[in-house]
């Protein structure tokens, strides 16, 4: 599936309606991701941005619309299958405290795609060293630093290979000092050429790595284009509003 | 002066008796975890085909005597054409109730992990029972120990009611010494010392092994 330029479309979200209960977040959402784009979102807290994230990898269902993967509508792929080439990476890291940091990595692969032990040391160890942190290859969450467990929780995410990436705020439970950490190893993700989709408040990290920011504001986009054009000239009094408020 | 006498002649064979408790709660709290760790889970089940009987089975064995329990088990399923001995049913009856208790302790000890925990594990393809059995029962497990520990303690206890339907345990053990000697006091004394001595053993053990596990 291709844009009208010739892009090739990963993921269409058409019409997406989400309700809690009788509380509508999400009320009809349209969207595409186009291969190797990095997508920034944005918009006030409450307004259904993480909620568009879970809904993709299938952790909310959604009570209207579609979403496709690769052209086919994920409700066809099996949820474990299709989570798999979606990787995850949450605001409070949830890294598993029991396991240390190689075997959180390893443990998915292992189970999941059944890959030899070996090789998926191996692959940890390639991805650690990838973030900074092959020397806390033995440590446990608790031993981290909020920084270094969020790299980790990256590292974890990649472990399957997935072709997209989901970011829910992924620098929010942060120190502002350990930020930057996080950041910088999004940024050489997004340059490797992955399929990145980012809820954060990072307008920095937007400006400089989004080739699309979009602004989701009482569930639904209320305006989209690229970084300069969404930061500088906003279109909308939302928009405008929101970005005022928070620059 | 005879009493205490008494009490040490037969004290080898209470002990015998002793050894026959720990062993009837041990398989007891065996089948009472593997019972309560599924019916734990299926209490907290979104379906109501698995969630309502494991509600149901929860009540009903927490809101019944124990004594009564024993009794449909031994007295009651026999007129059904279900003869069990005594050891038997007397294991099945403290397993399926420990069954309920255990279950309990499991919902709380699921239910304490974050729920990021399991988002985590299903968002990396885990299937529930993945997730379940890698990431949120170890944690759970280390969170429940101490009540687990109780549940143990209390059920070793109990486990002299199966003295009633003729199980050779501590308290049965016990009678039969009274009824030879007819030393109530001391020999009754002699049993609560020896169960006393049992749940401090194993109250310290689950202390040990908690702080094992704090610091690993």
């Amino acid at each position: 599936m291709n844009d009208k330029d010739g892009n090739e479309i990963i993921i269409k979200i058409e019409d997406l309606v989400k309700k809690f209960g009788k509380l509508e977040v999400l009320k009809g959402v349209n969207m595409q991701v186009r291969r190797q784009e990095t997508i920034v979102i944005i918009g006030p807290s409450g307004g259904g941005k993480s909620t568009l994230l879970r809904c993709i990898n299938k952790l909310e269902h959604y009570q209207g619309g579609k979403i496709y993967l690769d052209g086919k509508d994920i409700d066809e792929y099996d949820v474990n299958q299709l989570r798999t080439r979606i990787g995850m990476v949450f605001q409070q890291f949830n890294l598993f405290p029991h396991m240390n940091v190689l075997q959180n990595l390893t443990l998915a692969p292992i189970k999941v795609k059944k890959i030899q032990e070996k090789e998926a040391v191996e692959k940890a160890k390639y991805l650690l060293n990838k973030v900074g942190l092959i020397d806390k290859i033995d440590a446990y969450p608790e031993q981290l630093s909020g920084g270094q467990k969020q790299r980790v929780a990256i590292a974890r995410a990649l472990m399957m290979d997935p072709e997209i990436m989901l970011f829910d705020e992924p620098t929010s439970a942060l120190d502002p000092e350990l930020v930057g950490e996080v950041l910088d190893v999004m940024k050489d993700l997004a340059n490797s050429g992955m399929t990145m989709l980012v809820v954060t408040h990072e307008m920095g990290f937007a400006k400089e790595v989004a080739d699309r920011i979009v602004f989701i504001s009482n569930g639904v986009i209320e305006e989209e284009g690229k970084p300069e054009e969404i930061l500088k000239n906003p279109q909308k009094p939302r928009t405008r509003e929101f970005l005022r408020r928070i620059l | 002066m005879e009493a205490v006498l008494e009490l040490f002649k037969n004290f080898q064979f209470l002990l015998i008796g002793a050894w026959e408790t720990l062993k009837l709660t041990a398989f007891s709290v065996g089948i009472g975890l593997i019972l309560g760790t599924f019916i734990g889970m299926g209490r907290l089940s979104k379906i109501k085909l698995i969630n309502y009987p494991c509600t149901a089975y929860v009540e009903f064995l927490r809101g019944t005597p124990l004594l009564v329990q024993i009794s449909i088990i031994y007295f009651g399923l026999p007129q059904l054409g279900i003869q069990l001995a005594p050891y038997p049913a007397a294991i099945t009856a403290l397993g399926l109730n420990s069954g309920a208790y255990i279950a309990e302790i499991v919902r709380a000890g699921i239910q304490s992990i974050p729920k990021g925990q399991y988002e985590a594990a299903r968002s990396l393809g885990l299937t529930h029972w993945q997730s379940m059995r890698y990431v949120i029962l170890p944690q759970a497990f280390r969170n429940i120990l101490p009540a687990l520990g109780n549940e143990f303690i209390t059920l070793t206890k109990d486990s002299s009611l199966a003295s009633v339907i003729g199980v050779s345990e501590l308290m049965r053990a016990g009678q039969f010494v009274i009824s030879r000697t007819f030393q109530t006091f001391s020999i009754y004394f002699g049993i609560a010392f020896i169960y006393f001595v049992m749940t401090f053993v194993i109250s310290r053990l689950v202390r040990y092994v908690e702080r094992r596990m704090a610091t690993a």
